[in-house]
């Protein structure tokens, strides 16, 4: 089966390849990687042509997976599956990985247990998620550490489909580490996403979130705690192409030391999306003068009657509250991480899943109370 | 307990308090008047020990101790208390996690063991009930969407539990009605205890006449101008501050 590689027919790979020669691996001058510069972060190594892999921690039944590696892809994975795109990264994980995997939830189908994927190694990777109409799950995916790694994911959320979308990275070192993902969201059908992590010497998840029927929702929030030289990097394009959509941004990051958080959140509304109801915030506390916070939220409204608000803000820690918290005997390292956690928590808040929720809280305590 | 000998402070470079002095015993009530901008909200935060206020002349003793050459923590963990005029708000933080971080912080740094949550709670609630500070703001972030008067009730609240030898009330009766302002004084005078010193600060002779105190201090212009039994407190309401601050001191 030489031609089909990933499932992919050999022209759909040379395409992607195309599209990846043309761009390059995108560095500081490109503008949406102005503040995480790719190529200079992997120096001579490049982008190399490992292959990384997806690991299912917990396959709930009801859940069907197919190993992209695998020949004779069925229907829904072809259906699916390497939908064209113009993302340089993305490209490349097409054109160079020769494996991933990919999910269908049936239709209808409602999944209580989480779906457990860790993406390990090196390399490119692709992973697929498909959720049928009405159905409904919570991914927990984790970020494995490798010197440079890139993820290419597509979800696609069928009508009234509601998918929890959980991502955690630990302190990921000297890791390069790129994601994109790619995400349709039909009519009536919800996409919640929320990423915690505590950034690497190159962290960039990029989101483009396409909502294209009357109804879809899309609410993403995130924290970033990063200390030392860690970088972290959100992107987000949400795209409203119908009407009566909504969205929401809540990002909240802390840097301290030489720490970077990057955020850039673009909002289109398409014309004729009228009534669409979008709001972005990124917040970033900054623990010292080596610290570095670039948030971007960004707006483009072709359509009439919208809500649109968008905000960001930079800050150090509040002095009244931590002259309050301190006359009334908290000691000033536990009466920052306290604000600092506070600070995080309406954003911790929107992750529905309480496991994951108290697992993120535990996660972010350590960690701020040894930064505070 | 508490002796201030000629203090002089000064915050960003200007002089706020010029050479006030000032005694305390323990189990005493003294009040502080003064107009604004005579420097009362100043002397409440150098003896919490607020950043930014610099005393440049003379010494606060506390117990014998000096008082400047203590965190703000460790002056809380002494038993020094200041109830604020402005309480800050702090989201993300629920009102209990407060009060059990904050007590058991206390304890810790006088080598008491904790109290534990269920232990914390119990103690809260029962003095909660006094005050009228209900089982739904103990469970709400701290001071958030709180009213000026559920905010102070929670300042004498916080008094209440931490039981502290010094306690220090910064205009505790602005923006209180009527009402209010008997709720927080009943709350105070309860406190009132012979191993207790109590400095209520206020700009009207109105708290004083729920809370009334052994002596009067009128402040102006960074020192003290005149002094006197409850009744001084009267005659400034009757005469004004400008009389009295005239008059040599």
């Amino acid at each position: 089966m030489a031609a089909l590689v990933l499932g992919l027919p050999e022209a759909r790979r040379n395409e992607a390849a195309a599209v990846f020669r043309a761009r390059g691996v995108p560095h500081r001058r490109v503008e949406e990687w102005k503040y995480s510069d790719l190529k200079s972060a992997l120096g001579d190594a490049g982008v190399g042509a490992a292959v990384a892999q997806g690991l299912v921690g917990n396959l709930p039944s009801g859940v069907e997976m197919f190993d992209l590696a695998q020949d004779n892809p069925p229907d829904w994975v072809r259906e699916n599956f390497a939908a064209a795109t113009s993302n340089a990264m993305s490209s490349a994980s097409l054109a160079l990985s020769k494996g991933g995997v990919a999910f269908r939830v049936p239709k209808g189908a409602q999944i209580t247990d989480l779906l457990k994927v860790d993406f390990t190694g090196p390399g490119h990777v692709r992973g697929l998620l498909v959720l049928e109409d009405g159905a409904s799950l919570t991914l927990v995916e984790g970020v494995g550490i490798a010197d440079f790694r890139n993820v290419g994911f597509e979800i696609v959320l069928g009508e009234g489909a509601s998918l929890d979308h959980v991502r955690l990275s630990p302190d990921g070192g000297e890791a390069v580490l790129v994601e994109e993902a790619a995400v349709h969201v039909a009519a009536r059908a919800t996409y919640r996403a929320h990423f915690a992590g505590f950034g690497s010497k190159l962290s960039r998840m990029e989101l483009e979130i396409a909502l294209e029927g009357e109804g879809a929702q899309a609410h993403l929030s995130g924290v970033a705690v990063l200390d030392g030289k860690r970088h972290s990097d959100v992107t987000t394009h949400v795209i409203h192409r119908l009407g009566n959509t909504t969205s929401t941004q809540l990002f909240k990051h802390v840097a301290g030391g030489g720490g970077r958080a990057v955020y850039q959140g673009k909002v289109t509304v398409a014309k004729g999306a009228n009534g669409s109801d979008s709001n972005q915030s990124a917040k970033a506390l900054l623990l010292g003068d080596g610290a570095e916070a670039d948030l971007k939220p960004e707006l483009e409204i072709f359509a009439d009657d919208v809500k649109c608000a968008h905000g960001a803000a930079v800050g150090d820690l509040d002095a009244e509250s931590l002259f309050y918290l301190r006359a009334r005997g908290i000691p000033e390292t536990e009466a920052r991480g306290l604000l600092l956690h506070a600070f995080l928590e309406d954003a911790v808040a929107e992750i529905s899943n309480i496991d994951q929720r108290e697992l993120v809280r535990t996660e972010l305590l350590t960690v701020l109370r040894a930064m505070a | 307990m508490l002796e201030i000998k000629n203090l002089h402070v000064a915050v960003g470079g200007k002089e706020i308090l010029k050479g006030l002095s000032l005694s305390i015993g323990a189990g005493e009530v003294h009040a502080i008047m003064g107009p604004n901008g005579s420097g009362k909200s100043t002397l409440s935060y150098v003896l919490a020990g607020r950043a930014g206020y610099d005393i440049t002349q003379g010494s606060i003793l506390y117990n014998g101790e000096d008082l400047a050459a203590l965190a703000p923590e460790a002056r809380a963990a002494k038993g020094v208390f200041l109830a604020m005029q402005y309480p800050v708000e702090i989201p993300g933080v629920t009102t209990m996690t407060f009060l059990k971080t904050a007590l058991n912080s206390q304890r810790r740094a006088r080598g008491e063991s904790d109290i534990d949550a269920v232990g914390v709670l119990k103690l809260v609630r029962a003095k909660a009930k006094t005050l009228n500070v209900s089982e739904e703001m103990l469970k709400r972030a701290l001071n958030v969407g709180f009213s000026g008067g559920e905010k102070k009730r929670l300042e004498i609240l916080q008094m209440a539990i931490f039981e502290p030898k010094l306690a220090i009330l910064d205009e505790t009766d602005s923006g209180l009605d009527i009402d209010a302002l008997k709720l927080v004084a009943e709350g105070v005078n309860a406190l009132r205890d012979p191993s207790r010193a109590m400095l209520v600060i206020t700009h009207y002779q109105r708290l004083l006449d729920y809370i009334v105190p052994d002596r009067i201090h009128v402040l102006a212009k960074g020192r003290i101008v005149a002094e006197g039994g409850k009744e001084l407190a009267l005659e400034l309401e009757a005469k004004g501050y400008e009389h009295i601050v005239k008059e040599p001191a």
